[in-house]
């Protein structure tokens, strides 16, 4: 059977700079892909290159087999390949559903009209308990709403491949239940989703691979658990004298305790442009 | 410096970066309250509309003719605002070089009509075709360029576009110009008249007016709106972006050439300065922009309120009327940065004249 | 070949006066983003100013500068502090519209002031030529192109060595940062507006030096200040410089080779082409790869 999402040796430089290198990943229907790793590690540059913002130097795209390398965005899009951005982007301009209903209107094959995309934009609202914000503006809604608005927008192109660029940033522990939450329920309907997330305790909940970068990189690929006690990771997130900090103190709990905190990353706010 | 800091209630935009446009196209600011409301304000404004047509198809028995010049003046700078308004306004992308497609039309319809003996209607189908074509072959390029190095890009475009019709003097006069045979023998087509053409630009008028209330509310309008807010999302919800823009190019050229094709008519005699004046190209702007841009209303209110001053300033202060017009334009900008449609649509909302908000809204 | 030279020659001063036009033109917009429309406007300004200094004082137009500069720096400034601040925030054809607005303000002051006839600076040395092995130079030539690199330094080393130079620089990469380090953004704004009229204030005595001038013309280095300023790369003073050079040559060979008036579409040729093959200037660094992870 062909996966949902193959990626082989997918490679940008920026100048000089190898952005992403190298990175070969597979996501079946009904998987989650966890992908993790410091500011600046490439991730969402990762992204970038598989929904066509960037084209690739080098490697493959591949979604159920199709080669879709270096494609446009709504090509990738056509594909039924949706995303959200790290920084939302909402269509400041237009209400709640319709910013839902652009997604339904052109990403769906074929499209459909206005009105029959008010619909799909209102089924998805429904769906993620948005319908009470539907007639408002973007900016006026909650953070937690914001970030189900993305969600929202890219679930209207009806994708089987989902990217969620830290689609938790910003939310407060009981805010992030729900949105974990929908997450588990569209892998049960068999979306292959892939999550570039600094919540470690989103990663450990829905993942059922976890892909590391450093600097561009494949640092380490593995099941969540395996991989978030393993001490490069910690190193290469923590830096140095934090791991070894914990390492001694993990010795002298003497257990196997959870090794990268649960909480958000060490990022500061806002991680716009890094390299290139 | 910090009083204005401190002020409660406005808080200092967060992402305030120097260039905020050279990454994403540039947007509007939000506009409140999107849908609700709109359906009592669109029916006034299309009430106006209809209000404006019927007066405008008794102008020829009520008014002198020189008003009736006017008239066609405003009813042209009204259509050519709203071309403006689809590249421009819904789009986004900034156009200034727009004139070009007037004066292609306009040497279109003089080259057809004097050198090759066509008809006036042949002729107009060719130029708008034209229009739409060159609006493709310029746009390929051009639109991948964002913010000022599109205006930029289009502005050079057009200037060098005149340069060309200047210098194939066999084909278009040069600079001595090329009349339109009008009368006589050799006229193709009989003049129209004041009041022909005053209904040839009303005509044209409805047209660009149904055209962008079309567009407004079709998926084509909603894939403009998306790519002008943001364009890297649009793409990402499946819009073909490239396409998307290009075809609002085409639309805006076609406009603009038969406007041009209609105006070339009525001169008879057509010089590229004029044609492809850069003024042509920042009224079309400044009209949209004042009257509110990507608005469907807005162009019209625009294009006829200024035109209609401009006239009165022409008429009343001959010496001083660009000099005027240039202060107005400055004042207009500062006090009514999102066009009078929507300041008038805030002022019935809030119930007071929101001119401090206008002017904190951009300001450093 | 003389003929060759003698353009070659002629380009290369034409240039660099032109790249005096230019550089203040291409600071603004390297550092507020805004394309100043009124910039041609504000260099006739200068040299009308200069003009009237030489028919009533007869000042000569190089020393007049020593009251054209201060006085233009202080018109660009209450320009910034008191208009085009209020627009910076704005989309960009807001500030096109406000700052064409202000070129018809300028442009029609003048006309209403001078008349539209053309005028030009005449000095004593204003004929004399130096003869160089065939090619002939106007000492006034020289002399603006000499002041016009000496300017163009000044204005490097000011942006480089200077703490509001180094503000200006701060405040164009970020402006949120240069507030939260205690910079008033209104006053460096307008001190960079100031110095950009100030300077073209200073090309516009030039021009009168050693060409005629009527207001009509100040659109016509506007536009060619926006080539020069897509040529070099935004507020890039060194790249204005070499845009300067390459537009004057291209236009004064240009000239040798093409009839008419076509020779002034090469600049728009050359302005469509750079926007679209390299945006960022031949100097400057490329714009769109920095969206690596936005």
């Amino acid at each position: 059977m062909t996966a949902a999402l193959e990626t082989r040796d997918l490679s940008v430089r920026f100048g000089g700079l190898k952005a992403v290198d190298g990175i070969s990943v597979t996501v079946e229907d009904g998987r989650v892909l966890g992908v993790i790793g410091p500011n600046g590690a490439g991730k969402s540059t990762f992204i970038n290159l598989i929904t066509g913002q960037i084209r690739p130097t080098r490697g493959k795209v591949l979604v159920a087999g199709r080669d879709l390398t270096g494609a446009k965005p709504w090509k990738i899009a056509a594909a039924r390949v949706a995303r959200t951005f790290q920084i939302n982007k909402p269509f400041r301009g237009l209400s709640v559903r319709d910013n839902v209903a652009i997604g339904a209107m052109f990403g769906a094959p074929g499209g459909g009209s206005v009105a029959k995309a008010r619909g799909v934009a209102d089924e998805v609202l429904e769906r993620l308990g948005l319908s009470g914000v539907a007639e408002l503006g973007p900016t006026e809604l909650s953070v937690a709403h914001a970030q189900r608005l993305e969600v929202a927008k890219a679930l209207a192109l009806r994708p089987r491949v989902l990217f969620l660029d830290e689609a938790m940033a910003g939310l407060r522990p009981a805010e992030m239940e729900p949105q974990l939450e929908l997450i588990r329920e569209l892998r049960r309907e068999g979306l292959a989703i892939v999550v570039v997330e600094h919540v470690m305790r989103a990663i450990r909940s829905v993942c059922d691979t976890v892909l590391v970068m450093q600097e561009g990189r494949e640092l380490l690929t593995g099941p969540p658990d395996e991989v978030l006690a393993d001490e490069r990771v910690i190193t290469a997130y923590l830096g140095q004298r934090y791991a070894e900090r914990q390492r001694a103190e993990r010795a002298e709990a003497g257990g196997s305790g959870p090794a990268v905190a649960d909480q958000v990353g060490p990022r500061p706010e806002g991680e716009t442009r890094a390299p290139g | 410096m910090a009083a204005t800091s401190a002020r409660p209630g406005m808080p200092e935009s967060e992402s305030e970066s120097a260039h905020p446009e050279l990454g994403a196209p540039t947007t509007g600011p939000p506009k409140a309250a999107p849908a609700g409301r709109t359906t009592a304000s669109q029916l006034a404004g299309w009430a106006l509309v209809l209000g404006l047509l019927v007066i405008c198809l008794l102008a020829p028995k009520l008014f002198i003719p020189s008003f009736l010049r006017t008239l066609s003046a405003v009813f042209m700078f009204a259509t050519l605002a709203q071309a403006w308004n689809i590249i421009g306004g819904f789009t986004g992308y900034p156009s200034f070089g727009n004139v070009v497609f007037f004066g292609l039309g306009g040497y279109t319809i003089a080259v057809l009509m004097a050198r090759s003996h066509w008809s006036f209607w042949p002729a107009l189908v060719v130029a708008v075709v034209l229009g739409a074509a060159y609006a493709m072959l310029i746009g390929i390029p051009t639109l991948r360029l964002k913010g000022h190095y599109f205006a930029i890009a289009t502005l050079g475009v057009a200037e060098g576009t005149r340069e060309i019709v200047l210098n194939v003097p066999k084909v278009t006069g040069g600079g001595a110009g090329i009349t339109v045979p009008a009368v006589g023998p050799s006229a193709t087509t009989s003049y129209p008249g004041n009041t022909g053409f005053l209904y040839y630009f009303l005509a044209l008028l409805v047209v660009a007016m149904l055209a962008v209330y079309a567009i407004a509310r079709s998926r084509f309008g909603f894939a403009l709106r998306a790519i002008n807010q943001d364009e890297d999302a649009a793409a990402a919800a499946g819009i073909n972006t490239t396409r998307m823009k290009i075809a609002a190019f085409m639309v805006s050229g076609a406009i603009t050439a038969a406007a041009g094709s209609i105006y070339a008519f009525q001169q008879v005699s057509i010089y590229p300065d004029r044609l492809f004046s850069v003024d042509i190209t920042v009224l079309m702007v400044i009209m949209a922009v004042i009257g509110g841009s990507g608005t469907v209303i807005g162009p019209l209110v625009g294009g006829v309120g200024l035109q209609f001053l401009s006239e009165y300033l022409r008429q009343n202060f001959t010496d001083y009327h660009t000099f005027i017009f240039g202060a107005i334009i400055i004042v207009a900008v500062v006090l009514l940065p999102e066009g009078a449609v929507r300041f008038a649509s805030e002022t019935v909302r809030q119930r007071r004249l929101p001119i401090m908000d206008n002017l904190r809204r951009y300001r450093l | 070949m003389t003929p060759f030279l003698q353009a070659t020659v002629y380009g290369l001063l034409q240039g660099g006066l032109l790249a005096l036009v230019a550089v203040g033109f291409s600071l603004v917009w390297g550092v507020m983003n805004v394309v100043n429309l009124a910039h041609g406007a504000l260099a006739i300004t200068g040299a009308y100013f200069s003009w009237q200094l030489h028919e009533s004082l007869g000042l000569d137009p190089v020393l007049s500068l020593v009251v054209v500069l201060p006085v233009m720096f202080m018109v660009g400034y209450v320009i910034q502090r008191g208009l085009i601040n209020l627009v910076v925030n704005a989309p960009i054809w807001m500030t096109l519209l406000l700052t064409f607005g202000l070129e018809a303000l300028i442009v029609n002051g003048l006309l209403l002031a001078f008349t539209g006839d053309f005028r030009s600076t005449r000095t004593g040395y204003s004929t004399n030529t130096l003869a160089l092995g065939g090619v002939r130079i106007p000492y006034a030539r020289l002399i603006a192109f000499g002041l016009s690199l000496l300017l163009t330094v000044a204005l490097v080393l000011f942006i480089r060595n200077t703490k509001m130079g180094l503000a200006i620089r701060a405040t164009g990469m970020d402006r949120t940062a240069a507030r939260l380090m205690g910079m008033n953004v209104r006053h460096v704004y307008a001190v960079t507006f100031g110095t950009a009229t100030a300077l073209a204030a200073a090309a516009g005595s030039m021009i009168g030096l050693v060409g005629t001038f009527t207001p009509v013309v100040a659109g016509g280095y506007t536009l060619q200040s926006f080539v020069i300023a897509v040529l070099g790369g935004l507020g890039n003073m060194w790249g204005a410089l070499a845009g300067g050079l390459v537009l004057g040559l291209a236009t004064a060979w240009g000239a040798l080779y093409l009839s008419g008036t076509l020779v002034n579409a090469i600049a728009f040729g050359i302005l469509v082409l750079v926007l679209i093959v390299r945006p960022s200037g031949l100097l400057g660094k490329p714009y769109y790869e920095a969206r690596a992870e936005a």
